[in-house]
């Protein structure tokens, strides 16, 4: 039991065969009390959503609500290893993310016609893909954007890392290919199971990124169109994002989905609320920037989960529409700074400076602790962090509103993912080796994602830049939402090789090496 | 003052009991022990609802 930074062996935590770890760390009795005093307050907050009898009727119908057994658990392991302002960044955001998942599953089950069925309120609600950009709800304030996939899959998966295999398999029994992307088969395989909430007066899904996404969707929308009466609009955002001549097409995309929305629910575009959403995205990209500038010097203090994780939440869930994260964003910024001017570091030494590219695996989020934590390892940013910091039209004028139709547009074919793994040679390798100087980077982490065949075509591609720049590169092979192609062991030993073999290193610490984690959340 | 001060007492005591149950919890992961006990249970009673599984 350490106070100082890296004093502990993390790895003694694990148990063989355990779901969970035998105990919390002690941090100091400062950072252990703080650490304690948010553990009470989810604590609260999961006992303020479980006292509602529809919750506790819902918890008992969704088995992926079994996953949120484990949210404690899933905090512990983004802040392993944290002290000072590093921990209290971490807490800012998982329990502010872990507020608003409350808040959307109560929104959820409060409208589902299974469980609440309070028809006047689901007759407000626009139902909203997980993995896409909620702009264009940004001018429809007594309307609620809810995503059924977010609870579902998106959130089960970072909580539980076997949540998605049932859904999978599911899919696949009922003949769907089973070399797509995990993620939209997981939520098509929730939609075949008769797993999802039956919520909304229209949807609005979008043309992600893949074959699997298009897969998944048509599956989804049949079930909510012809069984459900939930009319679907499928906003077809362009994947050429940067050419000029999209951008009409894209604009008027925009326009069209304002429309149906407004005809299923009856409600106006509200250009006051827009403009509101429009000042809080902006003051996100500012503080993210601020971020990233500072990972830029010897002393990155915003990164790993703590940026990864809360720029997918903010960015793309969010988009301006929850005041509470522009307070978040102001503290972070505020610790970020406390913390830079100290110089201070997040592990007891920083070995390299890596660049961490491709899409990530999501049943291991915590790998990025972990690469600090075992190797020292600093993932300064990562692609998914890396999306648009174009500054939107603030002001109402007529102009700026025709302009602010192209500024969502901008943003929803800009989601994360999409604006690396599709839009041209250039947003997927070229940027990547501006990055690496730009950040002073000495390594790339490269994620395979087996299944997204975006990114798999241009494997040799990356090497090939990497041996010209002499930038060590590493390939980690995962299957995103399945860990039983690629083990969470599996991943750490891609790295484990590459560290001990070609860059002829001892970890850090080494109890984190092997972890027998394989039966856990 | 006599009730005031068994008042305070009170709050004292209930303090430092709800303090050292709930840190024991929290130290030993004595929530997460429990909920994954509850696990395998929660899975079967899935198992037991009625689905319209199609396409």
């Amino acid at each position: 039991m350490a106070k100082e930074i890296g004093a502990d062996r993390l790895g003694d935590f694990y148990k063989e065969g355990s779901k969970v770890r035998t105990r919390r760390e002690w941090r100091g009795v400062a950072d252990t009390l703080y650490d304690y005093s948010r553990w009470l307050r989810i604590m609260m907050t999961l006992g303020k959503f479980v006292v509602k009898p529809r919750n506790v009727k819902a918890m008992f119908r969704y088995r992926w609500m079994a996953n949120y057994l484990a949210v404690p658990m899933m905090v512990d392991r983004h802040t392993q290893g944290l002290r000072g302002e590093y921990l209290r960044i971490c807490h800012e955001e998982q329990d502010l993310i872990i507020d608003d998942v409350a808040k959307l599953l109560d929104s959820l089950f409060r409208g589902d016609r299974r469980i609440g069925n309070d028809k006047k309120f689901s007759d407000k609600v626009v139902l909203v893909d997980e993995n896409e950009m909620t702009a264009v709800m940004m001018g429809f304030p007594t309307l609620k954007a809810l995503s059924r996939e977010t609870p579902s899959t998106y959130v089960s998966v970072l909580l539980n890392q076997y949540a998605a295999c049932h859904y999978i398999d599911v899919a696949q029994e009922f003949g769907l290919a089973g070399d797509v992307c995990p993620m939209p088969e997981a939520e098509a395989g929730v939609s075949i199971d008769d797993d999802a909430p039956i919520i909304g007066a229209c949807a609005i899904q979008c043309n992600t990124t893949c074959d699997g996404s298009l897969l998944g969707n048509g599956v989804i929308s049949q079930r909510l169109q012809h069984e459900d009466g939930i009319p679907v609009f499928q906003l077809a955002a362009p994947l050429r994002h940067r050419e000029d001549d999209v951008q009409e097409y894209a604009a008027q995309e925009i326009r069209n989905a304002i429309a149906f929305i407004e005809k299923h629910t009856g409600e106006k575009w509200d250009w006051k609320a827009y403009f509101e959403c429009a000042k809080r995205v902006n003051y996100a990209t500012k503080c993210r920037m601020e971020w990233l500038e500072m990972n830029r010097t010897p002393y990155p203090q915003v990164f790993g989960s703590n940026l990864a994780l809360y720029t997918e939440t903010n960015y793309m869930a969010i988009c301006g529409r929850v005041a509470a994260f522009e307070k978040a964003d102001r503290k972070i910024s505020k610790l970020a700074q406390q913390a830079y001017a100290k110089k201070k570091m997040a592990a007891k030494e920083y070995r390299h400076r890596a660049i961490v590219w491709g899409v990530q695996s999501h049943y291991y989020m915590d790998f990025l602790v972990w690469l600090l934590n075992c190797w020292g390892i600093v993932p300064l940013t990562d692609m998914l962090s890396m999306v648009s910091t174009k500054m939107l039209a603030t002001e109402d004028t007529p102009e700026n509103r025709e302009q602010a139709i192209y500024d969502m547009a901008w943003l929803t074919e800009n989601m994360i993912m999409r604006n690396r793994t599709h839009g041209g040679y250039k947003v997927l390798l070229d940027e990547l080796w501006e990055f690496v100087e730009e950040f002073n980077a000495d390594m790339v982490i490269l994620w395979e994602h087996m299944s997204c065949k975006a990114l798999d075509g241009m494997h040799g591609l990356f090497e090939e830049r990497a041996r010209e720049k002499g930038i060590p590169l590493v390939w980690v092979s995962h299957d995103l939402f399945d860990p039983r192609i690629i083990s969470r062991q599996g991943v750490r030993d891609q790295i484990n090789s590459f560290m001990r073999t070609v860059m002829q290193e001892e970890p850090l610490d080494p109890s984190l090496e092997i972890l027998p984690d394989d039966k856990s959340w | 003052m006599g009730i005031f001060l068994k008042i305070l007492k009170i709050i004292v005591i209930v303090s430092v009991v709800f303090f050292g149950v709930t840190f024991t919890v929290y130290f030993f992961n004595l929530d997460m022990k429990l909920t994954a006990a509850i696990e395998p249970w929660l899975l079967k009673q899935y198992d037991k609802v009625d689905r319209d599984q199609h396409l």
